[in-house]
Order: structure tokens, then sequence, then C-alpha cells
């Protein structure tokens, strides 16, 4: 009866710490997991630059209609065309069109859209790197919620900048673009909901995808 | 020494019995609250010894209760332990749903876990978790963006030369490092913005003073101070005031706080961006009300825009938001 009890308090207590030491996981919980820890963000931004991008730059609208929608409805621009990852005043466009070059600064052009090509309508990103997420954001192809941490997201649009740099902004540059020059661009922009609630709007800022001297 | 041995299995049987009862009763009172009435919301925040925790939990907690919720706020103290307790407490107590502000984005997955496997919704609001299957949903300030914008500001400010220090939040939490590398995606682009010191304060105004005094001692010669929040920029403000400083250091935050506002409009701090703790919590309130209700198609992570505020447009704004949505 002792040797009986003594099993049974043994078993009890080996049960005890079994189960409060081991647990389970599945095993495609932990090899997804092992997948997020090799994230690589040059990577992500490389294959969404060749493979996913093209698919929706045909969406992308025409500047000048885009800034007279700003000026008249932006509620429906916003509706039709802008594109934001969360809860946001700043919505970001995919713009294209052609105009008269008006100015070569050490970080952008400025660009005229209409006659008379006195003031810019458009300022083209040309520095040596680019902030923010407006081409990330403009695609509509990358989903913050996919991601365990926004880190990843944040530096995916940081490595597509690169990209933008390096092989649009970089050859364009080499063309050795001039004032007077047509050129023709693809890009995308940012622009707050409340732009035009003071003045009209007056210069759209671009990050190029697409620039061709014509 | 038969009978003792046969005791002390009973007593392990018993208590086994005991914690199946235990659930079986938590499960139980669910089911009665939510058919009786809308039950308690457990609003769970990272600490309360910063007001802008303060006011974004008294707001989920206000939001609940005008949903129809008891609602109750529990502070972690910036301690995954605490947190701990609190959830195992919210979990028996028949919580139907949690408004979180995680303490650490990876020690805070367990947590969350252990609530949904209790059936209990998490909601995280403002910082993240490193995981995007248990939460129901995080609505979280868009920090990076809203650092890069403060980063360009920093340089304009600075003139694209300088000295100057930062400091960083609580290195557990995403939202440091989310800050930390958004501003400098910016301002490492210019060789003559140097960093002379880089170091925690942990979001705290105290420390924050006490630890720029003594970095003020190794560098005197600083042209500003960047910070991971705006506790951080007022502790720093203050000391540069004592080391009679303050005109000739620009101090920028990040938060929107009501005195970091009111400094910005008296020239005291440069500049801060306005995160809406407000905005993010009615946010949370209202989706776990859509959620008991039935809704189920939540995004898992939604970033809230941060805007930045200067001297320029600190007139729009108030503390922890813009004025018009007051």
């Amino acid at each position: 009866m002792k040797k009986a009890c003594k099993c049974a308090v043994a078993a009890a207590i080996i049960a005890f710490l079994v189960y409060n030491s081991i647990y389970f996981e599945n095993l495609e919980d932990i090899k997804q997991q092992q997948r997020r820890e090799t994230f690589n963000a040059a990577e992500y931004a490389r294959d969404f630059w060749d493979n996913q991008l093209f698919s929706v730059l045909d969406q992308a609208v025409d500047v000048k209609e885009l800034i007279e929608l700003f000026n008249t409805n932006m509620n429906e621009a916003i509706k039709r065309y802008g594109k934001a990852p969360g809860v946001s005043r700043i919505y970001a466009y995919l713009i294209n069109g052609n105009g008269t070059i008006l100015t070569i600064a050490e970080d952008f052009l400025e660009i005229s859209i209409r006659e008379p090509q006195i003031n810019p309508d458009i300022k083209i990103t040309t520095g040596f790197y680019i902030p923010g997420n407006a081409v990330r954001d403009a695609s509509g192809l990358i989903d913050v919620s996919e991601f365990s941490d926004t880190m990843k997201f944040n530096e995916i649009s940081g490595e597509i900048n690169k990209i933008v740099v390096k092989e649009v902004i970089r050859p364009f540059l080499d063309k050795k673009p001039q004032v007077g020059k047509t050129i023709r661009f693809l890009g995308a922009t940012q622009v707050a909901q409340d732009a035009t609630e003071e003045t009209k709007f007056q210069v759209v800022e671009v990050v190029p995808i697409r620039l061709d001297l014509e | 020494m038969a009978r003792r041995l046969l005791l002390f299995i009973t007593v392990i049987l018993l208590l086994t019995l005991l914690t199946f009862a235990c659930k079986q009763k938590r499960k139980e009172q669910v089911d009665n609250e939510e058919s009786e009435g809308k039950g308690k919301i457990a609003v769970v925040i990272s600490t309360l010894n910063n007001p802008w925790f303060v006011v974004l939990g008294n707001t989920a907690k206000e939001r609940a209760e005008q949903l129809g919720y008891e609602a109750t706020i529990f502070d972690s103290q910036n301690d995954t332990a605490k947190e701990s307790d609190h959830f195992e407490n919210i979990i028996a107590g028949g919580y139907v749903a949690i408004l979180f502000n995680p303490t650490d984005a990876d020690g805070s997955i367990a947590n969350v876990r252990k609530a949904k496997e209790a059936d209990v919704p998490t909601f995280c609001i403002d910082r993240e978790i490193n995981a995007n299957d248990v939460a129901v949903t995080q609505i979280l300030s868009d920090n990076y963006t809203g650092c890069v914008e403060l980063g360009q500001y920093f340089v304009k400010k600075m003139n694209r030369k300088g000295t100057y220090v930062e400091l960083l939040g609580i290195l557990g939490d995403n939202n440091t490092w989310n800050r930390s590398k958004g501003f400098h995606s910016v301002v490492d682009n210019y060789p003559e913005l140097k960093m002379v010191s880089q170091q925690t304060a942990e979001f705290d105004r105290t420390k924050a003073m006490e630890v720029l005094e003594s970095i003020l001692q190794a560098h005197p010669q600083i042209d500003a101070v960047f910070c991971g929040n705006d506790a951080m920029a007022m502790g720093a403000y203050q000391a540069l005031v004592a080391a009679g400083k303050a005109d000739k250091v620009m101090v920028f935050g990040f938060d929107g706080a009501k005195d970091v506002i009111d400094s910005i409009h008296d020239g005291k701090i440069i500049a801060t961006g306005m995160q809406f703790p407000k905005k993010m919590a009615r946010m949370a309130a209202e989706q776990a009300d859509e959620y008991i209700k039935g809704r189920r198609d939540f995004p898992q992570k939604v970033p809230v825009a941060v805007e930045l505020v200067t001297e320029e447009n600190v007139a729009k704004y108030t503390a922890y938001g813009r004025r018009s949505e007051q």
C-alpha cells in the first residue's frame, strides 16, 4: 500500500513538473516566425520594384486633372485616387504628365505643366536621398498588417527610395537635363486633405518612378 | 504516513478540479454578462507616470463607458510582470475585452496570447506587439514617418550642421526605435550633423533631466537635443535652463503633450510630433464594441499618422490633438 502511494505521489509530482516545464507549439508557426526573422527589406523592395509595381502604374492619374480636382473637390480626389495605409490626413497618389523644366536645383527640378510657363506646378525630387513613403503608399500594394512589426514596413520604404535614387534619378541626371527641355514623368506624391483649405493648390512634389527627356 | 500521502494526492486532485471549476465559472460569467448587459472592459496602460498615457487610458475608459461598458484602468508601471498579473486577473475577472497599451513589444505577446486563448479579445493602442496573429487589431502611431518629418525640420533648423544629443525611450519598446530610425533616416544623410551622445532616459522627465545634465558635463557645446518623447523634452529643457543654455540649444520632442505645445507657443521647444492619443483610444473602444457585436474583419495593424507641430502651425493644435477635432 505504502509503495503504491509513493508511486502515485511520484507520478503526480513528475506529471506536474513535466506539464509545467514542457509546452508544444505548431511547427508551421515556428517556421513562419523564422521566416519573419530572416526578413530582408532590400530583397522585398527589389521584388516590389521588379515584379509588382508595374502592375499599378497604369492607374497613374494625369497631374493636371488631379491638381484641378484638388482645387475643386478634395474629397473626390481622395475617394477616386488617394491611398493611405491607415488613419491619416495625408494621401498618396500615382501621377503622370509632362512639362518644361524651369529650374534645376541641387535637390529638385521645377516643372511647368501649362502655358504660360512662368510658375512651377511640379517639383520633382532629384536629391541624393528621399525621405518618406510616397512610392510605397501610392502603389497600395504593401499591407502593413502583413508584418509582425512595423519597422519592417518602414525599412521597405527606405529601400524603395534607394532604388529610386540609384535607378531613376541618377541615370536621368546623367542625361544632363537643361532648363527649357521637356520631360515626361510618372511618380508618386503625398498631399494633405486640408492642403487647399486656405489657398489654391500650388506645387505638387513628386518622387519619380519614371523620368524621360523628350 | 500513508494517510498523509493520500491527503497530499487528494489536495492535488482538488486543486486541479478547482482550476477547472474557476475556468468554467469565468466562461459562465462572460456568457451571463453578454446576455444580461455589455460587461466589463479592461484598459491596461504601460505606465500612468506620464500624462500622455493618462490621457490615453482615461479616454479609452470614458469611451468604453459611453458605449455602455463598465471600464477599469490597470497600470502596468512599465513592468511586464505586473502586466502579466493584470492579464491573469482580467481573464479570471470575466472582462469581455482588453484595450491594451503594451509595455514591451516582445514581452507582452504572451499576455495577449493568454487572453486570446481565454476568448478575451485584445485591442492594442499606440504601442505594438511583434506579432500579427494574437491581438484583434493594433491601432498604432506612425512613429517612423512622424520622425522622418521631424528629422527634415531638424535639418532645416540646424542649417544642415552642428552637434546634437539624442535621448531614447525604453529600449524594449518598438516606438523608441521607430522614432529613432525615422529621425536618423533623414539626419544621417548630413555628415556635418554630428550626434555626440545617444542615451536612454526611458521616456521619463526626471531621468531625461539627469541624463542630459551628465551629458552636458562632457559635451557643453551642443546645438540641439532630439528627445523620443515630450516628457523627456521637458526634462531636457529643465536641464538646459539649469545650465544656462536654454536659449542656445534647440529641443525637439515627440507626443504632442500639453506642456510641450505650450512651450512651442512660448518659443521654448522647437517642434514635436503630434500623436493622437484620444483618437486612438476612442477607436480602440469603438472597435472592441464592434467586435463584441460580431464584427470580425479588422485590419491587424492600423497606423495613425503623426503630424509635425512647429511655431509656424502650433495655433492649429492643442494638447493631444488638433483644435478642430477636440
